[in-house]
């Protein structure tokens, strides 16, 4: 169960808004982004539900929830919300958030997700582009499923989908540099 | 030896697909009565019109049968025809050959044909006993009647008086005003309500067309539209209005205190009082069930205190009589009583109010001067958790209906809250947002975005109390959980009730009500302002829930019905009346019993000719006679006739099929 009115202020709600530049207030919970977006029937909350969850200032569900890892900011949602809400934006807040006050959902799925985007903006910070065969690779081994997706290998590769080698972009030192910026920006805060 | 013409219409394909209408016509002819019969593509066309009109002309028909579709379509356009003619037009018969036959009949031609045959067959032999009727007509006084002085009938009664005819008005409470006056500010536009109200009430009590009755009560109505009588109670108000002058020393000397009803009792008046500082007329009434000196004989400071000697305990109920020719009932609505809901606490937490309550405690006249206060201990609350649809939609504690209002003022109290207490929350359980009219869903807007309300999907099923919070559970169906709520105070939006004395207004007034005592209109959709007795009409919420702009439109459209049924000396009125054949009539009285219009009386006649001995009989005033034949069927000596559709006429009908 949960008790409203004890905890004052919403400052969930104020959070969020301000670091996505959205008015979660706006959300008058037609539902219209959790048809359309393709992946909300994997998400625990969907967005709407994500949505009347700030409003509610419930902070730690929100948190807790998988959705905002699953949301791929594809913004299918914002672009046919009919109050214009930029969901993608208020998810991102919530990931931010999430990760900054250290609250993480661990199921396994997450940890995957995770994993992904780790892995992804390494390639990124070594090569300036995706490295596909390596990120491949390296995702299987870190989830410890080996042979997961094996059998789209073969047909990939005859259609030249995972080039076998890489060519760093000729821009990669300055996309490093700027990895290292906002990692030292991050630090700074 | 009668000349009757027969027209018969194609209607396009609505008849003439299913019915042969060149065969009608052939088998009409063989009638020997009838002179001429052709048939039309569209009779009621400006063309099929004047065929009719030439073929009276040049075959001098004495009767018209015109088979085409319901009497009720068209049977105005073509007794026209015929008067343009020179014809009376109630010598025109209408056979319905389209809802009656080809409509019914689309799989069988054969049956309609012959069934179309029949009702011209009746239609002709009808015909022939047809005679010349002529339009009644029925005098008007030019005077309306308005009961109940709400903005319904502040609205209506200006606006008839605006058209330079006069009107009674009269108010059951000491003031004019009605729930509006109570009211802080008004969605969606948030103007205030006193301010665009009590201009209205001034200009009631100073237009030089309105009498305004107030502190009364309409006791009886007789007559029929256009010639009614109305009796008034006027209650003694125990204070001559003519000369006080309402300087106010008598209620601030009067040491008896009531619940204020104008605050919802939350704070007190006095024995004598004005219910509101802005009251019309701004005379004080003497509450004579509280005031000692007319219960006890003691006290009596009142009256020491008027220097113009306006006090008089003396003074008795006055019964005075007005005569009208229209009435518009007004009567508003009450706000229901939650006392069911004993899951909330209504009744054990103090903390719980209506919303009529929160409505008096925001209005800057009100007894908190403006500012929500919680009544266990008058600390201003900071949450604040509005409960939506307390009594409407809800089959076993209250009404079925949709009250339609608390949507809209649930968001205004929202808003006002947040005006008042900036600090505050404002919580709202709803099932359904129902903002349907202009600016009202930008309104809802506003107070969910703006203001920052937070709404929750849910009824409420209970309240208890923790310390000295309420805690409201509900579950919030947006996110499937349930949630409680640490409340300051809880408002409930109660549902809008038919007036409790609805019932006996309505039966004294010979109009019907609804289950929930609702009077009834005539129609939902196309007569929703007239009621089924001619000449009385409705405004406002005793009709059905609805708010102010709905209100004050309907109140304009009863003015221009009003307006409309005075616009002649006389009223016309449909020829087709009963009469009653004195010769014949026993005065059995049955017709009495059975007239559903209340337009049959009784009245004496010599037994013999020059006799002085006097006998009882039937006689009908044609003025409220709506010709339904109830009266003929009941009556066992046959003494009463139906215009239009006499004995000889029926019995002609019969014998031709």
């Amino acid at each position: 169960m949960i008790t409203l009115g004890s905890q004052g202020k919403n400052t969930f709600l104020e959070d969020v808004n301000k670091k996505s530049g959205a008015n979660v207030l706006e959300c008058y919970q037609c539902g219209k982004c959790v048809s359309t977006c393709p992946v909300s029937q994997y998400m625990d909350f969907p967005p709407r539900e994500i949505m009347q969850m700030i409003k509610l200032g419930l902070r730690n569900e929100s948190y807790m929830a998988n959705s905002h890892w699953f949301c791929l900011t594809c913004s299918a949602c914002s672009g046919r919300c009919p109050r214009e809400i930029d969901i993608p934006a208020v998810m991102e807040a919530v990931r931010h958030l999430a990760i900054e006050e250290n609250y993480i959902n661990d199921s396994k799925k997450v940890k995957e997700i995770r994993k992904f985007h780790e892995i992804f903006l390494s390639m990124i910070k070594r090569y300036g582009r995706n490295y596909e065969l390596r990120m491949m690779a390296e995702f299987n081994i870190r989830t410890r499923n080996l042979f997961k997706d094996m059998h789209l290998a073969p047909k990939a590769l005859l259609k030249g989908k995972i080039p076998l080698g890489v060519k760093p972009l000729k821009s990669a030192k300055a996309i490093k540099r700027m990895y290292e910026v906002a990692e030292r920006l991050e630090k700074n805060k | 030896m009668a000349r009757v013409g027969v027209f018969v219409c194609f209607c396009g394909a609505n008849i003439a697909d299913y019915v042969d209408v060149p065969q009608v016509v052939e088998e009409v002819k063989r009638i020997k009565e009838v002179k001429y019969a052709v048939e039309y593509k569209y009779m009621c066309s400006d063309p099929g019109q004047g065929l009719i009109r030439d073929a009276i002309v040049q075959n001098k028909l004495t009767s018209i049968v015109v088979a085409a579709c319901s009497p009720r379509m068209h049977e105005k356009t073509f007794r026209k025809a015929l008067s343009d003619a020179g014809m009376n037009p109630y010598l025109l018969e209408v056979a319905n050959i389209r809802e009656h036959s080809s409509w019914v009949h689309q799989k069988d031609k054969k049956a309609a044909t012959e069934k179309a045959m029949d009702l011209c067959r009746m239609a002709v032999a009808k015909s022939i006993a047809n005679e010349q009727l002529h339009e009644i007509s029925v005098p008007v006084t030019k005077r309306a009647l308005v009961i109940g002085g709400g903005i319904a009938g502040i609205q209506a009664a200006l606006d008839i008086a605006d058209a330079r005819i006069p009107v009674v008005l009269v108010e059951k409470s000491p003031s004019i005003g009605g729930k509006m006056a109570q009211l802080d500010e008004t969605f969606p536009t948030l103007d205030c309500a006193q301010c665009i109200l009590t201009p209205k009430m001034v200009d009631v009590a100073s237009h030089p067309y309105i009498e305004l009755i107030p502190y009364a009560e309409v006791l009886e109505l007789q007559g029929f539209v256009g010639n009614y009588k109305v009796k008034i109670k006027k209650k003694a108000s125990y204070v001559n209005f003519k000369t006080c002058t309402g300087c106010g020393a008598c209620w601030q000397k009067c040491p008896v205190k009531v619940p204020n009803e104008y605050n919802m009792g939350i704070d007190k008046r006095k024995a004598i009082y004005t219910p509101f500082p802005q009251a019309v007329p701004n005379k004080p009434v003497i509450d004579a069930e509280h005031c000692t000196m007319l219960t006890k004989g003691k006290c009596g400071i009142c009256k020491k205190v008027c220097l113009p000697g306006a006090i008089d305990y003396e003074m008795q109920d006055e019964i005075i009589e007005r005569e009208v020719g229209a009435v518009v009932v007004a009567t508003g609505y009450d706000m229901w009583d939650p006392t069911p809901y004993e899951e909330y606490g209504v009744g054990r937490f103090k903390d719980i109010i209506t919303s009529l309550e929160f409505e008096r405690m925001v209005s800057a006249n009100g007894p908190t001067n403006g500012v929500p206060q919680r009544p266990s201990d008058g600390k201003v609350p900071k949450n604040v958790v509005f409960i939506k649809c307390v009594g409407s939609r809800d089959e076993a504690k209250g009404i079925e209906y949709c009250s339609k209002i608390c949507c809209m003022y649930t968001t205004k109290h929202t808003i006002l809250l947040h005006h008042k207490v900036h600090d505050s929350h404002a919580y709202v359980f709803y099932m359904d947002i129902r903002a349907a009219g202009k600016g009202y869903e930008e309104f809802v807007k506003k107070a969910q975005v703006d203001t920052g309300t937070t709404y929750l999907r849910g009824r409420v099923s209970k309240i208890y109390k923790k310390g000295d919070k309420l805690m409201v559970r509900g579950e919030d169906a947006q996110i499937g959980q349930v949630v409680e709520v640490e409340a300051d105070l809880v408002v409930l939006a109660t549902a809008v009730s038919a007036p409790k004395d609805n019932p006996e207004l309505a039966r004294l007034l010979g109009i019907s009500y609804d289950k929930y005592g609702y009077l009834s209109e005539a129609h939902p959709k196309l007569r929703p302002v007239e009621t089924a007795k001619a000449g009385i009409f409705l405004a406002g919420c005793t009709q059905a829930p609805k708010d102010i702009p709905e209100t004050v439109s309907q109140a304009s459209a009863c003015a221009a019905k009003v307006c409309g049924l005075f616009a002649g000396d006389t009223m016309k009125k449909d020829p087709m009346v009963s009469t009653i054949n004195n010769e014949y009539c026993s005065g059995c009285q049955n017709c009495v019993k059975v007239c559903p219009y209340g337009a049959i009386v009784t009245d004496e006649v010599p037994i013999g000719h020059g006799s002085k001995e006097l006998r009882t009989v039937a006689k009908i005033n044609e003025g409220v006679c709506q010709g339904c034949g109830s009266c003929v069927a009941i009556c066992r000596s046959m003494a009463i006739n139906l215009a239009g559709f006499t004995d000889p006429q029926i019995i002609n009908e019969i014998v031709s099929i």
